[in-house]
């Protein structure tokens, strides 16, 4: 029976946390809509939790007069089943709490500039030499195609023979790469000289009208 | 042809701008007319005007332009992209994160400090009143510079510019002409790879100068440098859209403080937002 009691307590805490997390996840969620450097909140939900914990061990402490819940105030060592749930819904809570920080410090970017180079796609492909890449057409001038990849330049490529109508401001070409950037040393120079350009070879379209077809 | 591109920034009679009596325009060029026409102002008036002026300068981010712009934003537009390391100019190293096969890539910590204190400056000369010129002689750019000048409602010059502009201002243009509190360079360069004269000009002629200095140019004479890309057209057109969104909001905060002037004379509140 005292079991049976002790189960139902820890069972209708467990649901009082977790309804807590919730009612506070969306408190922060709305507080921290309008950019006000938030960072301030996330530590003062995590306070807030706490201070709600020790005040529900403590009223259900003081009005049931039975062991505490709370896991880090546990005197008597719980067994079987009880020791289980117990457990887990720890792990559940401690999972929530880091979901809902998670949450609200991915809304201002938290990565680094290291990480983000270290991630991002130009550095993930290495050396430029013949990479396949695809591109955008963002100029066209009679015979001259002015292609965007998502380097620093565009490519400018001439416009081929087969299908040379198709090649129109906006569609999307696959490219291999030769240089990001064509520059050399000429004699008696101090820098190099620049062609603010990038060398590719125009490959193809990628042709978006099989993907229409098949959907 | 230079001279019918700069429109009326260089007339000192048509300007309606307020200047308050205490604020001291650079360069020895400043208008002996304009000077006159503030003499009648009531000495109450000028107070409360100082107490405008000054109240931006107690708060480090008045305007709070560090919502602006973010670390990520200035990522994907490509701002860390710089130039071959053969291109590199000497005085750019400390800006450098590193160079990877052959490429700088700038550093985009520094640049979100250099970019804040920039755009900081931009918007205390518009609260001020201050004319603030746009300079970029990349041809690919003059349209969205042009633009971005116009809807602030500054000026812009991105053609041939002439050798006297700033330096023989008053025999090209006339006398009591008002040069630009500020000018901001989008590319510090030319098209042959010299740096724009404008910046030369500019440290002569005592004018505060903004530069967006690619790994190939030189901030030595640059006010404010801002080491970015200068060369991708998402990165212009951030720092087109970041310049204009400073400057109208001085702007607005300027109008907003000489309305609530006008409401209360004796006392002025805090801006509220």
């Amino acid at each position: 029976m005292k079991k049976w009691t002790r189960k139902k307590q820890l069972h209708d805490v467990a649901k009082e946390r977790t309804e807590i997390h919730t009612n506070m996840a969306a408190l922060c969620k709305v507080v921290s809509g309008p950019r006000t450097g938030a960072c301030v909140f996330p530590k003062r939900a995590i306070d807030i939790c706490k201070s709600l914990y020790s005040t529900d061990s403590e009223e259900t402490s003081e009005g049931k007069a039975v062991e505490e819940t709370q896991k880090p105030a546990a005197d008597k060592v719980k067994s079987g089943f009880a020791a289980a749930y117990e457990q887990h819904t720890d792990l559940q809570q401690r999972q929530n709490q880091t979901g809902t920080t998670v949450r609200l410090g991915s809304t201002r970017n938290e990565k680094s500039f290291a990480s983000l180079l270290r991630n991002s796609p130009l550095m993930q492909m290495g050396p430029a030499k013949d990479k396949m890449v695809i591109g955008k057409i963002f100029h066209t001038i009679k015979d001259d195609l002015y292609i965007d990849f998502g380097a620093k330049f565009h490519c400018v490529c001439k416009r081929p023979t087969v299908d040379g109508e198709k090649y129109q401001r906006g569609s999307r070409v696959r490219l291999r790469l030769e240089d990001l950037e064509l520059t050399s040393r000429f004699l008696g120079a101090n820098t190099d000289t620049t062609l603010l350009e990038a060398d590719a070879f125009l490959l193809g379209l990628i042709e978006s009208k099989d993907a229409k077809t098949k959907e | 042809m230079a001279a019918g591109v700069l429109t009326k920034g260089l007339c000192g009679f048509c300007q309606p701008r307020i200047v308050a009596a205490g604020y001291s325009c650079s360069g020895p060029l400043y208008a002996t007319a304009t000077a006159v026409k503030t003499l009648p102002l009531q000495t109450d008036s000028t107070a409360v005007t100082d107490e405008i002026q000054n109240l931006p300068l107690e708060t480090p981010d008045f305007f709070r332009l560090s919502e602006l712009f973010s670390l990520k934003d200035l990522f994907d537009a490509r701002v860390h992209l710089g130039h071959k390391k053969g291109c590199r100019h000497r005085l750019m190293e400390p800006y450098l994160f590193g160079s990877r096969l052959g490429q700088d890539i700038i550093d985009l910590d520094q640049t979100m400090v250099h970019l804040q204190s920039a755009l900081n400056f931009t918007a205390h000369i518009a609260y001020r009143g201050g004319i603030i010129l746009f300079v970029s002689r990349r041809r690919q750019f003059g349209h969205v510079v042009e633009s971005t000048a116009g809807d602030c409602g500054e000026y812009a010059h991105t053609r041939y510019w002439q050798g006297g502009l700033l330096t023989n201002a008053p025999i090209q243009y006339g006398p009591g002409v008002r040069l630009p509190d500020l000018i901001v360079f989008l590319s510090t360069l030319n098209n042959v790879f010299q740096q724009h004269v404008g910046v030369r000009d500019a440290a002569k002629m005592n004018i505060p100068t903004v530069g967006v200095v690619d790994s190939n140019c030189n901030p030595s004479l640059v006010t404010y440098p801002v080491p970015g890309n200068d060369d991708t057209p998402a990165a212009m057109e951030l720092y087109c859209r970041l310049f204009k969104m400073t400057i109208n909001r001085a702007k607005d905060k300027r109008r907003q403080m000489e309305l609530l002037q006008g409401l209360s004379p004796a006392g002025l509140t805090q801006g509220s937002s």
